[in-house]
């Protein structure tokens, strides 16, 4: 159970935090909220898709890292090396109103990482990064947010089905992903198509479609590491 | 030069002609906008309507649907909740445990293989219903049929809705005026003009003069002002088959907001009829309905109240006349009757709104393209029509012919005179070889399919005798698909949230189109 409490510079002056990308830490998450400004830099490495939350069945975006469970395939030993989205580099922050919060029972809280506070109970530059993501990723919460329930209101979201049949014989279905219906959108009047350009969501709806080229990409990425796994069964 | 059919007019603001402009006009929403096709409604200012059928069939998924209706929108504005069937309670002994479970899902492999000779040979003490469906096991912990991500109109248990019709029939109506460019004109009708073949040429109203039209749908109720009134269509009685002519109804509040909601009709038999029991969000909907020859108004509201219980008091009842039977024909010239004009029957299984959807369908799909070809299409909808009902009848016959309640009501209905000859012929029928996908019911658009009959008669008790030998070819498959209905049982009653919840959630957060 999270235990989350305001963070307090005097009750948490001496505590640290692994910042880095580890599944130990809990970047093994094959699924990950993102918000529109990190489209960007997702688009290059990562298929950008809707999926549904379970609880209010609303569509919010996500990058995919992997097919499985708990499935992080760009993460290794030496952490993340590709663009690391915002809801994993907040480790164990949170936001409550304007204030930032911090999960204890988190297992990043660990003596070996990095300080939040000076001596002085200043914020160190640790911290300050964290603040200055949270400036980011709260408003763009509710601009992804709004940018969904457009694509949503204009009928611009069709289910995407993978099915996948990996080397040693193992097979994938995933279903609950949605994408761009393309084909709604070249149907789209001209109204809708300038307003949807004028408000920047255009240029967001073609980047979810070139990231659709990463799907056979991360295939290959699980089939290399399913391979590997094989090999070394075999081995042993 | 052959008169096109371009302009119809609806007599009648209720639920049957706001559906069946709804209907017609989305299906010629392209002529709409071009101008050549119109659906004008007329609605008296002065007649309340009947708010009849607060029960309905999954068709109404699909009718909403293609009329482009939100299914978000309508558990908000009409006090929607979702139905998985009926559950008949004390219909064939009278007993606390007696009852048995109508769902809307077919048997397991319905089109495969026959289940029930299967079910017979080897119950091994499981209803039918649970043997072949998960749905009866959904009902009884009051389970809704979807999640919240589930698409609007897409299901993971087959269902329909329970709303309210007073809201119903207003909802069409805004949907119909602002999307479906249906004209709305309050106005009494006075005199119905018929030209010399017979026609409906106009309407002389009070308030809006005269209304001409090519085709006229008469869904003015009880009362067939067009179709019976004016065209002198007879009405053809059947109390000799159906013997309740009452019925007494309350709303009844829940103990707390919170009580749980039944996604199912719960009906229930009493010493001279059954009772409704139809759960909305804000309120349990629950009537007698009863034969006036076996019971006394006075009786029949204390049972009403015995049933309801602590809950009823302070209620007073709504007493209704039902007059069972149908027009003698449905479309008669070029005017056609849908709803209470066209018949009316016990709400025993919900037909009253599905055959509104079937007949609206039938005539937008069949729209006669002009005067000349209209008779075809309408002899068409009168044998149609006249087979529904016919079937609807059989159906609901079917309910009260295997009880073996002692009261005279019940003892009555067991009467071979009063058993229809087709009815009768196929229980004989059914005694030997039970019903299946390929016999008897095996129109497009069945009403009750054979499936239904299997739920009631093996629900019921009913006795097949298998042949010996008769199941070993299909034995394997059919033990596959009933293998099957257990395994996805297990996996429905952990996935799925309660009927309640689900339906608040629906209000907070909406369904999804896709």
């Amino acid at each position: 159970m999270p235990n989350i409490v305001l963070l307090n510079s005097q009750t948490h002056r001496t505590l640290c935090v692994q910042a880095g990308a580890s599944a130990r830490y809990g970047d093994n998450q094959r699924f990950v909220p993102v918000i529109m400004g990190e489209f960007p830099h997702l688009a290059v490495h990562y298929p950008i898709l809707l999926t549904k939350d379970q609880d209010t069945g609303q569509f919010f975006a996500g990058a995919m890292l992997g097919f499985d469970e708990g499935e992080n395939l760009f993460l290794d030993a030496r952490g993340m090396e590709t663009y690391r989205p915002l809801n994993l580099q907040r480790g164990p922050f949170f936001t409550a109103g304007d204030d930032l919060a911090i999960d204890l029972d988190s297992p990043r809280i660990d003596e070996a990482g990095r300080p939040l506070f000076t001596e002085s109970g200043e914020p160190t530059q640790y911290l300050q990064s964290i603040m200055a993501l949270f400036r980011d990723l709260k408003p763009g919460l509710a601009v992804t947010k709004n940018f969904v329930q457009t694509l949503s209101s204009l009928k611009l979201i069709e289910p995407i089905d993978i099915d996948l049949a990996f080397d040693d014989g193992s097979k994938r279905s995933l279903t609950g992903l949605y994408t761009i219906n393309q084909n709604a959108l070249r149907a789209l009047p001209d109204a809708d198509v300038i307003d949807l350009f004028r408000r920047d969501y255009l240029q967001v709806i073609y980047l979810m479609i070139v990231s659709l080229k990463q799907v056979p990409v991360l295939a290959r990425r699980k089939n290399n590491a399913l391979l590997k796994a094989t090999a070394a069964l075999q081995g042993a | 030069m052959v008169r096109p059919i371009q302009n119809i007019v609806i007599v009648g603001g209720g639920t049957a002609g706001w559906l069946t402009a709804g209907v017609i006009a989305a299906r010629h929403q392209g002529r709409i906008q071009q101008g050549n096709f119109s659906v004008t409604l007329i609605e008296s200012p002065n007649v309340p309507i009947i708010g009849v059928g607060e029960g309905t069939w999954p068709t109404l998924r699909t009718t909403l649907e293609k009329m482009g209706v939100s299914e978000t929108d309508l558990f908000r504005h009409c006090d929607a909740a979702f139905k998985q069937g009926a559950r008949f309670a004390r219909w064939t002994t009278g007993a606390d445990d007696d009852g048995y479970y109508h769902p809307l899902m077919l048997p397991q492999g319905f089109t495969q293989v026959n289940l029930v000779p299967h079910w017979l040979e080897s119950e091994q003490g499981r209803s039918f219903c649970d043997a072949v469906t998960p749905q009866g096991a959904l009902c009884d912990e009051g389970l809704a049929p979807k999640t919240i991500t589930t698409p609007e109109y897409q299901a993971v248990a087959n269902y329909a809705y329970h709303l309210d019709a007073g809201k119903f029939a207003p909802f069409i109506q805004k949907h119909c005026t602002t999307k479906l460019g249906v004209r709305h004109l309050l106005a009494d009708v006075q005199t119905v003009n018929l030209a010399e073949n017979g026609d409906i040429k106009s309407l002389t109203t009070e308030q809006a003069g005269e209304i001409a039209g090519d085709l006229f749908v008469d869904c003015t109720g009880f009362r067939s002002l067009l179709l019976g009134n004016a065209l002198g269509v007879g009405f053809k009685e059947c109390k000799d088959v159906l013997f309740c002519d009452t019925a007494m109804a309350m709303q009844v509040p829940y103990e707390t907001p919170e009580s749980p909601m039944a996604s199912h009709t719960i009906s229930t038999a009493h010493s001279a009829g059954w009772t409704w029991d139809i759960g909305l969000p804000t309120r349990r909907g629950i009537g007698y309905v009863y034969s006036s020859h076996h019971i006394s108004d006075e009786d029949a509201e204390a049972e009403l109240r015995h049933y309801i219980g602590p809950q009823a008091k302070g209620l007073t009842p709504r007493k209704i006349p039902i007059r069972s039977g149908h027009r003698e024909t449905f479309w008669k010239n070029n005017c056609v009757a849908i709803g209470l004009a066209a018949g009316f029957l016990e709400p025993l299984e919900s037909s009253a709104i599905v055959l509104v959807e079937l007949s609206a369908k039938l005539i937008a799909e069949q729209m006669p393209a002009n005067r000349d070809v209209m008779d075809i299409v309408a002899a068409r909808f009168n044998d149609v029509n006249h087979y529904r009902w016919g079937r609807i009848i059989d159906f609901l016959k079917l309910h009260y012919v295997l009880t073996k309640r002692p009261e005279k009501f019940w003892q009555d209905n067991t009467d071979p005179a009063s058993v229809p000859d087709r009815l009768k012929n196929l229980l004989h029928l059914w005694k030997y070889q039970p019903p299946w996908f390929f016999d008897e019911f095996d129109r497009i658009e069945e009403v009750f399919p054979a499936a239904s009959y299997q739920y009631v008669l093996y629900g019921m008790g009913f006795k097949t005798e298998v042949m010996p030998g008769d199941n070993s070819g299909t034995r394997s498959t059919a033990i596959g698909y009933m293998n099957e209905n257990t395994a996805m049982t297990r996996k429905l009653r952990t996935q799925l949230p309660k009927n309640r919840d689900l339906v608040k959630k629906i209000h907070e957060y909406g369904l999804q189109a896709i």
